[in-house]
Parts: C-alpha cells; sequence; structure tokens
C-alpha cells in the first residue's frame, strides 16, 4: 500500500476507497456535515466518521429540484451527489445546525434520500450559558439514538478513549502546520488541502498514522515550495478542492495558512478531558470552534455600548497571531457565493485588517473550476499590490 | 536615438496598442479582437509599426495585458490590467486618485496614488452588467448606432426605470418598452440610470476620492458620463480616447521597466 503523500493522492482522488472496504470488512460508516457533529461519539462506538465533502467537477443536474439555486452552491454539490447515489454506502448521517441552508438540507436529506440512521443537532448559535447547556443536553440525546442504533452503551471511558484519539489528530495536524511556517513552506497549500481531504476521510487512527508518514515525508524531501514576494493566508467558506488554492499559488504566492473548516478552524482546537467527557464535548464544538455561525457576545464599551475595535479584536485577534506566526503578508477572504455567515463577516473582517496594517482581497467564487479561472486577474493585482 | 515602446492590451471585444517614445504617445490603434487572440496582436503590432513607419526591431520593450495577454505571440512582459490602467490615467491625470474604468465585459473601479500605483480595486461579478455590452444589447434592440446613444439619451426629459442591470433580462425589458411606446432617447436614458446605479456600487465598496477619471470604452458614450457625473456628485476627468488608456499604461510599464525583451 503506498504511504504518505502518495496515498494522500490516493485517496484524494477517490475519497471513498477506504471507507468502501472497511464497510465490505464489517464497519458502519456514517457521514457527517461539516465541523459541528460531534464525531468522537462516533469513533467511540467503533463508527466511522466520513465528512461529507462536495465534488466541484460534477455538474449540479439532480439538486436544483429539492434546493433553491440561490444558496450554498458547495451544500447544494453535497445534496447532487447525495441525490445521486454517491453516499449509498453510508449507513447513516450526523447533521448539525451549521448555517440555515445545512439545516434545512438535513431535514430534506432525511426526506428524501432515507437513510437507515439520521440524526440532526440543532447546535446553538450562542455562547451564553443556557446555550451552552443546551447543548451538552443536545448530545446527551444524541447518544441516546446512537446506542439505540448500534446496541451498545457508550460508556465514558470508550468517550475519553475517543476524544484522546481525535486530539491526537488534532495535535498532528498543528504539526503538520507548523511546516508551513518557514519560508519557504516545506509543504505548499495545495497539498496541504489534498492532506486534510484525505484525513477527512478515512477512520482517525488511520488518518493519524498518515498524518505521522506526511510529517516525516515532508520534513525529510528536498523538492518542496520554492521561496516566492507573497505568503497569504486564506479565510473563509469551505475549501475541500486544489482549484482555488492552485489559482493562488501559480500566480507567485505561497499560501501558508488558512481559516477554514477543512482545516486549521476545524483541527486547531482541542477537547479538554471533563470528568464527564461529554461536557469537554459540548464546550469545544460550541465555543472553542471559532465560526462566524456562533454569536459571540459583542464587548460593550464605559457606555455599554459595543466598541467596535474592541469587538473586532475579539472576533479575530487569533487571524494577527497567525499572520504572526506563520509570517503572512496578505490575506485572501474568500466566500462562495450565498454563503451568508462568511459574507457578513466580510465588511467587519475587512475594518480589522486595515486597522492591523494587513492587506486583504475579497474573492466571492461559486464553486466552480469556470468561475475560478475568472479570478485570475484580480487575484494577480493583489499579489502586485501586496508585492 | 529614440527607443520606443508597446503596449498591447487585448480586450475581450477589441484590442488597442500604443507605441510611445520620448515618453510620448506616438501612435495608437483600435481594432476588433475577433476570436483569435494571437491573430489581432499580430495585426494591432503592424498596423502601429505601419502607422509611424518602424521594424519590430525598433521596439525596446513590451508590456502586454488585457484578457488575452497570455496570447500575445511575440516577447512581451504580462501586466494585470488594473496596473496598466492606473498607469494610463496617471499618466493623462496626475491628480486622479480613483477610476471608473467601464470596459466590455465588466467595469472596474480602482484607487490609485500620485505615483500611478495601485491602493485598492474592485471589479464586478462575472456578469456583464454594467458595462459596455450591456449598451451594445440594448442599441442593437433600438437599432441605434453606438456613437449615437450618448448624445440621443442626452435629449430625454423622462428617463424610464430600468429594474435591472443585466444584460440578458435587460435586452427583453428594453423590448418591453419599446412595446409600451417608451422613445428611444428615454429608454437609453434608463440604461444609463442602471448602468450608473451598478457603477456607484461598485464605488462605495472601494471608497471614491477624487480627481476621479472615467476609462475604457465607456467613456465615449456622453450618456453614461452624464449619468455617473449625476450619480455620484463629482465631475469625470474623460481622456480624449478613453479606450486607449490601459494600452498607454502599457506601454509607460514597458518603458519603465524595459524588462519586454
Amino acid at each position: 500500500m503506498a504511504t504518505g503523500l502518495n496515498r494522500v493522492a490516493e485517496i484524494y482522488a477517490d475519497r471513498a476507497a477506504r471507507v468502501t472496504e472497511l464497510k465490505a470488512g464489517g464497519k458502519r460508516i456514517i457521514g457527517y456535515l461539516d465541523i459541528f457533529p460531534v464525531v468522537e461519539m462516533l469513533t467511540a462506538l467503533d463508527l466511522v466518521p466520513y465528512r461529507l465533502l462536495g465534488d466541484l467537477n460534477e455538474p449540479i443536474t439532480r439538486a436544483d429540484a429539492y434546493l433553491p439555486t440561490v444558496v450554498c452552491p458547495f451544500l447544494r454539490s453535497v445534496m447532487d451527489l447525495g441525490l445521486k447515489g454517491k453516499y449509498d454506502f453510508l449507513d447513516g448521517v450526523v447533521f448539525a445546525h451549521g448555517c440555515e441552508v445545512s439545516e434545512k438540507m438535513a431535514h430534506i436529506w432525511r426526506t428524501y434520500l432515507h437513510p437507515p440512521y439520521a440524526h440532526f443537532i440543532d447546535t446553538p448559535h450562542t455562547t451564553h450559558q443556557a446555550a451552552r447547556k443546551q447543548h451538552r443536553e443536545l448530545l446527551k440525546d444524541f447518544q441516546k439514538t446512537l446506542e439505540e442504533m448500534t446496541g451498545q452503551e457508550l460508556t465514558a471511558e470508550k468517550l475519553r478513549e475517543a476524544v484522546n484519539i481525535h486530539n491526537r489528530q488534532r495535535v498532528l495536524v498543528r504539526e503538520l502546520y507548523d511546516l508551513r511556517k518557514p519560508d519557504p513552506p516545506l509543504i505548499s497549500g495545495a497539498e496541504t488541502v489534498r492532506v486534510m481531504v484525505a484525513v477527512a476521510s478515512l477512520p482517525v487512527t488511520e488518518g493519524n498514522e498518515l498524518l505521522e508518514q506526511v510529517i516525516g515525508e515532508i520534513k525529510g524531501r528536498k523538492d518542496g515550495p520554492a521561496p516566492k514576494p507573497a505568503r497569504l493566508i486564506v479565510w473563509g467558506s469551505i475549501i475541500d478542492n486544489t482549484a482555488l488554492v492552485d489559482l493562488v499559488e501559480s500566480l507567485g504566492a505561497n499560501v501558508v495558512m488558512d481559516d477554514t473548516t477543512v482545516g486549521s478552524r476545524d483541527y486547531f482546537p482541542l477537547v479538554e478531558i471533563t470528568d464527564d467527557p461529554r461536557d469537554g464535548l459540548a464546550d469545544r464544538y460550541l465555543v472553542a470552534l471559532r465560526s462566524p455561525r456562533t454569536f459571540r457576545e459583542t464587548v460593550p464599551d464605559g457606555n455599554r455600548r459595543k466598541d467596535y475595535m474592541a469587538d473586532l479584536e475579539s472576533r479575530f485577534g487569533y487571524l494577527k497571531d497567525y499572520a504572526r506566526e506563520w509570517q503572512v503578508n496578505g490575506v485572501i477572504l474568500q466566500v462562495l457565493r450565498y454563503c451568508d455567515i462568511h459574507g457578513y463577516e466580510v465588511p467587519a473582517l475587512k475594518d480589522y485588517l486595515e486597522s492591523i496594517g494587513l492587506p486583504g482581497i475579497y474573492l466571492e467564487h461559486d464553486y466552480s473550476k469556470v468561475a475560478l479561472a475568472q479570478l485570475r486577474t484580480r487575484v494577480q493585482a493583489f499579489l502586485e499590490i501586496i508585492g | 536615438m529614440t527607443a520606443y515602446y508597446l503596449g498591447i492590451d487585448i480586450g475581450s471585444r477589441t484590442s488597442k496598442g500604443v507605441v510611445t517614445g520620448d515618453g510620448r504617445l506616438l501612435a495608437c490603434h483600435v481594432l476588433p479582437s475577433g476570436v483569435n487572440y494571437r491573430a489581432a496582436a499580430e495585426k494591432l503590432r503592424e498596423a502601429l509599426l505601419g502607422k509611424i513607419g518602424l521594424s519590430v526591431s525598433d521596439i525596446a520593450a513590451t508590456v502586454a495585458t488585457g484578457q488575452g495577454a497570455g496570447n500575445v505571440p511575440f516577447p512581451n512582459e504580462p501586466v494585470t490590467d488594473i496596473r496598466c490602467c492606473a498607469r494610463g490615467i496617471n499618466g493623462v491625470f496626475p491628480a486622479a486618485r480613483t477610476i471608473i474604468d467601464v470596459q466590455a465585459q465588466s467595469s472596474q473601479v480602482i484607487r490609485l496614488n500620485g505615483s500611478g500605483l495601485v491602493t485598492g480595486f474592485v471589479v464586478s461579478e462575472k456578469c456583464a452588467a454594467g458595462s459596455g455590452r450591456f449598451m451594445e444589447v440594448i442599441a442593437n434592440v433600438l437599432q441605434v448606432e453606438l456613437k449615437d446613444i450618448g448624445p440621443l439619451s442626452l435629449k430625454s426629459k423622462n428617463p424610464v426605470a430600468f429594474s435591472t442591470g443585466c444584460a440578458v433580462f435587460g435586452e427583453s425589458e428594453a423590448v418591453s418598452r419599446v412595446a409600451e411606446g417608451s422613445a428611444v432617447e428615454d429608454i437609453l436614458a434608463g440604461v444609463h440610470q442602471a448602468l450608473a446605479d451598478k457603477i456607484s456600487a461598485l464605488v462605495d465598496r472601494v471608497g471614491m476620492e477624487t480627481d476621479c477619471a472615467l476609462s475604457g470604452g465607456g467613456g465615449l458614450d456622453t450618456g453614461l458620463i452624464r449619468a455617473v457625473e449625476a450619480k455620484l456628485g463629482v465631475r469625470m476627468l474623460v481622456p480624449p480616447q478613453p479606450q486607449i488608456i490601459t494600452a498607454l499604461g502599457a506601454a509607460i510599464m514597458a518603458e519603465e521597466t524595459r524588462g519586454g525583451h
């Protein structure tokens, strides 16, 4: 069997290959959408979590009969793949209230695709005490349906073990991202996307082995990326293929960091080990995950009005840290067309970047290679400005 | 001995070329891009050199820009049209700090500093709304020559309200207005207002600082210029040949960098 980056290439080209093998051997595969379903609970019951992603190369034809065309094209792509039977191998699906469209899609999926098991976690949208408490209760409901499906009890011990394995994966991803800090980075942005997509397509233990292999290989190789004048961070909507990053990297930039969900946004926050492991999980998924879909209390000034700059700092301060640690000199704010949660964030994020003197460019695209090609001039012009 | 520089701008609709020498504009030429950008670039260079009696070897450096820049078959340095446009306007209007560049398929608003360097920009989305192609579609429906659009629209007393800036829906909307008996000049004036609305939305996104210049083929349309001025409340600086500005900027950059050959 191939190892390291060769294995990554194999899985990236055929995501479902490994899980369908596992399924033939008796494992049960559970699809999950976005970053809010608590996958540790699946792993703890020997279920294989498998991230639902779209396919940029597959024209959306069937989904338009079930979802409006004016919603996120990534979700329309996922729905389209489901309707075309590409996810028929799944033994169940878990959705959460990531955004409004994903919430609606969860119910549409359940209604029309009849998965053997389906669960929807109505993840709260604030981090208030009441919301945190509610999230804990929701995870208990989730646990109940999983126990019913598997006929097994989800003990605290099993869950703790699963948390440790998933935390190990997160630590490994950080190690991988550390290899992007030198100039030139030891791994390109496009390679990183492929690794992350592969990891999201494997059981967690196999993903960890793969990450260890990749990290070893990257450290030892001599043919990494060349130095380029621009070192960029890509912020925004989901990136589950290399098209956009390939485009940017072909124009004289290295993408050295991301704030996207098949990337640092999902993998950087760890789960705290708590007496009842569900408490640590509930807080990690609601509070520690920094997604614009979750409202965080605004920072008031002395007159109890919103202190805009302090608020921006509390929402986006981590990006300043990323920029410093990864020596970034530009930000690509990329938003999928109709991705409201990221779209709303753009004006404030632009203000923040301006306040810290970091140039950014806003790009809207619609999950197709043709549309991306049209962004070429804009990216070029941006690189000329910051170069 | 004078050194000569070539700026080539292969646009989606028309190709523009400029030759400069000693910092002066010596020749310019415009032709339709057609479907073969390589051939358009060759023809453009031939025509330009013919106009001033030069040969290929007299050109010290070439900068190519525009959508078809990658197809220019002779040695050149590629530079984005955003940067070239800024340099071109800076060469004509050094005080300009904002440029509204109305091209055939898209429009862009560019902010620049006193040295002609780009400090920010925004490009219209991929549809032809707010661009010259929209005017062509409407002119076709109304059977009006492109050059007559501007003067005709300025005669309008009662512009019709256009609900769209979309070139496709705009065509059917224009047909409906014709059917309702609206005057040609009122329809044209309405279209100009719709375009000015689209353009002002772009300006809002990147901010405006005066002086403000208008370039690209849209600058040939006096009706559009007046509508944009009315919408933004500022006077537009419009160069005498607005469509060659980006090619001029390309030639200026060729002269500065001398990197094309």
